[in-house]
């Protein structure tokens, strides 16, 4: 039985369809979005979108450290390819004064300034590309990390308890603090407080909205507020 | 002298007929070995994390014993599910398949090459080195150096011992192709060469353009032209998710599937003694699932924000991966149908691995197949169903195709018997229940969980999706995964229990071989061996 070519063609023939894939998979995408740059809103001269803060970009350290992303993708499909935007997971709001809401999918513009891109690739949780649009500040999503139970009973979300440390008060009670009741309430005299991973993280989190328009891609911006759905 | 040690000795009689095919496996004993014990080693703790992992996506209060792993969990940050779970599915993929596939590479090369391998000690340091690599790289996931780029979350500082190690394997395997005999070539050595030349593709890679961005890149910080420049840095941005997908699905396209048919390829022929069914067909299979298989890329990217022509030019390929997944199936399961049809079921224990494997890897790419039609990628593609898909890959075929070899190699390498022929079979029903449990509860939990997110209902979210729907699907996970590793937990004991009895016959031997020269020799009585069984 000769099956196999001598082993120098055999080798090209196999270094060829490996390229061929990865020409296309992989050096065909990285010339046209390897070089996006931010749009120039032409009223105001804002960017768009643009770059968050350094705690935000700590953050996603640890958001890679804990592995949240195996549970949760950051990626909005289109209205044609799946319920994302049904979900509700591609509304955000407007930072603007007329507070518009803008439902959109998520375009690879809106990836540009992460250091680490976590779109996912299982939906155990929510996903997250608007999660600030649904938690309001910060204190809402420290009391969800340390107790995820308070929104649903069942959830399947670890309690992420090791990002919080409980300390006793000296003087003023931190502004940081948990507003815990119950079971969980801390013994008296004593808060429980994020540490700096948590804080990093939360900042991560609150920087994942995507409120602007990106012409370019979808269109010009609708001069009509979008409904609410 | 006593009766216990001659018979013993004259139960011996594992090792190939062949003399120069048994002096070829005397040649690959200790680096095979040394692969196959550290793998197991590794399958064992994978299993244990796996397991615990997918309890812990159980609701508190389900069952009473998980609330104390559960407090564990969200006190310690070592056992949050976000490092437990990639460790375990690493631990599964690099430590258990990728080291048994390396031990099991070396023996089918040299086998089908005829030759002793060359460079035998650079084995023995890489196999260290690999184990060494893969320990450092748990660790690092465990305290928090995780990259969470998925089958690349250990941490820089361990991809590089890895990467050493896979060279001291590599080049002597390559070298020892390049000198095998003339007229020695198999259809299992085209796989095997593959196997070999992807892994290094693939893994240097993935590595160099995903690994590195631990190091923080200040240079974007501070204005509009840093963006451009930033973006032209190696996978940035989206980028980045293109590289990662192509990562996953080559190591199980081109780096575990080719090992697992290789062995396929050399082994059912070979146990069954009959030759490749529709063999003028196995050449093409081979190419065109070359062509195809590595597309199964773009399944992680359907929807996502990538250019639309990459994802259709992708899964046109992949929808095309009937055709090797149909040949191959032909190949495979037509021979090893044959072979049962001559040798009924149970001819032999080991046999019915080898025809699982090939009717897994069937499976596995029909699971392929359904995925890389739009419509039903849209539906499964964030779901279990996802899971299933890894888990017919990595715990079904590959580990199916590497018992069945195992149980056939080494008894030939240590000239010695396995103990039970209770415990394969105990081995075998536990892991073929435990797949098809995966199959029904994994798959159709995917589905399930599908319908919820995807159904237009706009007052579904996700609190109701996962608790009306899903819930029931994580606890059967656990319940596949436990039944599986009860499996995997036989044939360690097995394996430990035979090197027992094998290393209790060498000191005896040894101590014979004194005796010997003390004594007059004595011709030993007539064997009573019952209790061994031959692979």
């Amino acid at each position: 039985m000769s099956f196999m070519p001598p082993f120098r063609t055999f080798f090209f023939l196999v270094l060829a369809l490996f390229l061929f894939n990865w020409v296309v998979l992989v050096v065909f995408p990285w010339t046209t979005l390897g070089h996006q740059a931010p749009i120039k809103d032409e009223g105001s001269g804002d960017l768009a979108p643009w770059d968050t803060s350094g705690a935000a970009h700590q953050g996603e350290r640890v958001y890679a450290a804990d592995g949240c992303v195996y549970c949760h993708t950051q990626q909005v499909r289109s209205a044609s390819s799946g319920a994302d935007i049904i979900r509700g997971w591609g509304t955000a709001t407007d930072a603007s004064d007329d507070k518009k809401q803008v439902i959109r999918r998520t375009y690879p513009r809106d990836y540009i300034w992460q250091h680490q891109v976590f779109l996912g690739n299982s939906r155990n949780g929510a996903d997250l590309s608007n999660v600030a649009e649904r938690f309001p500040d910060a204190a809402a999503l420290y009391r969800y990390l340390y107790d995820p139970y308070v929104l649903n009973d069942h959830s399947s979300m670890p309690a992420y308890r090791f990002l919080f440390v409980t300390q006793k008060i000296s003087g003023q009670p931190s502004v940081d603090a948990l507003n815990l009741t119950g079971a969980d309430a801390p013994p008296a005299g004593y808060e429980i407080v994020p540490t700096p991973g948590a804080k990093s993280l939360v900042a991560y989190l609150l920087s994942l909205k995507k409120n602007y328009h990106l012409p370019d891609e979808n269109g010009p911006v609708p001069a009509t507020p979008a409904n609410k759905s | 002298m006593s009766a216990s040690p001659s018979s013993a000795i004259a139960s011996r009689g594992f090792a190939s007929t062949d003399p120069e095919l048994a002096a070829v496996d005397a040649s690959v004993r200790w680096p095979v070995m040394i692969c196959f014990l550290t793998s197991i080693h590794w399958m064992v703790v994978g299993t244990v994390l796996l397991v615990y992992a997918s309890s812990m996506t159980h609701p508190q209060d389900s069952i009473p014993i998980l609330g104390l792993f559960i407090d564990l969990s969200q006190y310690c940050s070592f056992f949050t599910y976000g490092r437990v779970w990639p460790a375990a599915i690493d631990a599964l993929v690099y430590g258990w398949a990728t080291t048994a596939g390396l031990g099991l590479a070396v023996w089918l090369l040299a086998r089908t090459c005829r030759t002793a391998i060359f460079a035998r000690g650079a084995l023995i340091i890489g196999v260290i080195f690999w184990n060494i690599g893969i320990t450092i790289g748990l660790s690092g996931i465990f305290i928090g150096d995780s990259t969470s780029v998925e089958l690349l979350e250990f941490p820089p500082y361990a991809t590089w011992v890895l990467w050493l190690a896979y060279a001291l394997f590599a080049v002597p395997m390559v070298a020892t192709y390049l000198g095998r005999k003339p007229g020695q070539d198999h259809l299992a050595q085209s796989w095997l060469l593959v196997a070999l030349l992807a892994f290094p593709w693939l893994f240097a890679t993935g590595t160099t353009l995903l690994g590195n961005r631990l190091m923080p890149l200040s240079l974007n910080t501070n204005g509009f032209a840093d963006a451009s420049w930033s973006g032209s840095l190696p996978g940035s941005g989206v980028v980045q998710e293109l590289v990662s997908a192509w990562y996953v699905h080559g190591i199980f396209t081109l780096w575990l599937a080719p090992l697992g048919l290789a062995l396929l390829y050399y082994l059912i022929p070979k146990m069954s003694g009959l030759s490749i069914r529709y063999a003028s067909k196995a050449q093409v299979a081979f190419w065109t699932w070359l062509i195809f298989a590595p597309w199964t890329a773009v399944h992680d990217l359907v929807g996502g924000p990538f250019p639309a022509d990459t994802v259709t030019i992708g899964l046109i390929f992949s929808g095309l991966i009937f055709i090797p997944v149909a040949l191959i199936g032909m190949n495979l399961v037509g021979t090893a149908l044959a072979g049962e049809a001559r040798q009924g079921h149970h001819g032999g224990v080991v046999f019915p691995f080898l025809t699982l494997a090939a009717f897994v890897f069937v499976a596995a790419g029909i699971s392929e197949q359904i995925l890389s039609i739009r419509s039903a990628n849209q539906l499964l593609r964030f779901t279990l169903f996802r899971e299933c898909n890894l888990f017919l890959w990595v715990y079904g075929f590959f580990s199916f195709a590497a018992f069945g070899a195992m149980y056939y190699i080494v008894p030939r390498l240590l000239n010695f018997g396995w103990r039970s022929a209770l415990l394969i079979k105990a081995h075998y029903y536990a892991s073929l229940y435990g797949i098809l449990l995966v199959l029904a509860l994994l798959g159709f939990g995917g589905v399930m969980q599908g319908l919820a997110l995807e159904n237009p209902d706009p007052h579904i979210s996700i609190a109701t999706a996962t608790t009306t729907v899903t819930l029931s699907y994580y606890i059967a996970t656990t319940m596949c995964l436990s039944l599986i590793s009860i499996g995997n937990g036989i044939f360690a004991l097995h394996l430990g229990w035979m090197l027992l009895d094998w290393l209790r016959l060498q000191v005896r031997r040894n101590r014979l071989a004194s005796e010997i020269l003390l004594e007059p020799y004595e011709a030993p009585a007539p064997a009573e061996s019952s209790k061994e069984v031959s692979a």
